[in-house]
């Protein structure tokens, strides 16, 4: 796997985990009531972790993953079965096949999103 | 929705080998039978979240969770230690039971939470942690969920 796209999906993780404590009720009860997690301190947290993982993108990697995030939320997706989950628009066969394939950063034509090929 | 049918035979280990939480976390990741890197990235994120707060939830039972693009669909593991490993639990006590829960960020059928939950709610059934202590095979963890109506 490339080292910027295994990055990319880190921070796409903690910045699920972030959401889901910060603005899902269900969640944030469920992590404060059944593992007496204190939230707020969580969120910080997260944040710090988020702001760590992003310096360490390139440059140009950071500026569009920014670019991504910003106007389209979701800046990383992954490909299943040859769909890409960001936009839902088929991608090129060859990508989906390639066994190399997530060892190169690579985006989707359509929506732009960085794609992460599962399965 | 049951329990029971989210958890694999595979994905069942009635004896854990690893001594302490990073091996055992290792461990049961691996039984969700996921590509090296993957395994890797979900490690990292398990991690966190237990760095957050430990989700060793008292009453020997950890339910170590987390959403991760790393999983195409909601997975779902059982493990148990014996002896116990401390696992900076609420109750300070080792813990001998693992329920591991992973979601990708996106569901369809968005099963992480109650799923999430029911596992929660059948950890604190008092007679539980007896009945997990004394399973002698991976039939007997799935008959229990079912015993137990999650």
């Amino acid at each position: 796997m490339h080292p910027q796209l295994e990055i990319l999906l880190q921070i796409q993780d903690l910045k699920t985990q972030r959401r889901e404590l910060a603005e899902t009720e269900r969640e944030r009860q469920v992590e404060e009531l059944e593992f007496h997690v204190n939230v707020e301190e969580a969120v910080q947290e997260l944040d710090h972790k988020i702001a760590e993982m992003e310096a360490q993108l390139t440059p140009a990697i950071r500026n569009r993953y920014a670019r991504i995030a910003s106007g389209r939320g979701r800046a990383v997706v992954p490909v299943i079965q040859g769909i890409c989950y960001g936009c839902f628009v088929s991608i090129p066969t060859a990508l989906a096949t390639d066994s190399a394939r997530n060892d190169q950063i690579r985006h989707c034509d359509h929506c732009g999103r960085f794609l992460y090929v599962i399965g | 929705m049951e329990l029971r049918e989210f958890f694999h035979k595979d994905a069942i280990e009635l004896e854990l080998k690893s001594n302490d939480k990073d091996d055992l976390l290792k461990e049961l990741i691996g039984l969700l039978k996921l590509d090296e890197k993957s395994e890797g990235i979900l490690f990292k994120m398990l991690k966190r979240r237990e760095n957050l707060g430990s989700t060793g939830i008292g009453r020997g039972i950890a339910i170590p969770h987390c959403r991760s693009l790393v999983v195409n669909r909601l997975r779902v593991a059982f493990a148990r230690k014996s002896e116990g490993v401390d696992f900076k639990a609420i109750d300070d006590q080792p813990v001998h039971h693992f329920f591991l829960i992973v979601a990708p960020p996106l569901e369809v059928s968005n099963q992480y939470l109650p799923v999430l939950g029911k596992i929660a709610q059948f950890a604190k059934d008092p007679e539980v942690p007896k009945r997990l202590a004394v399973l002698r095979n991976r039939d007997e963890f799935l008959d229990l969920l079912e015993q137990k109506g999650v």
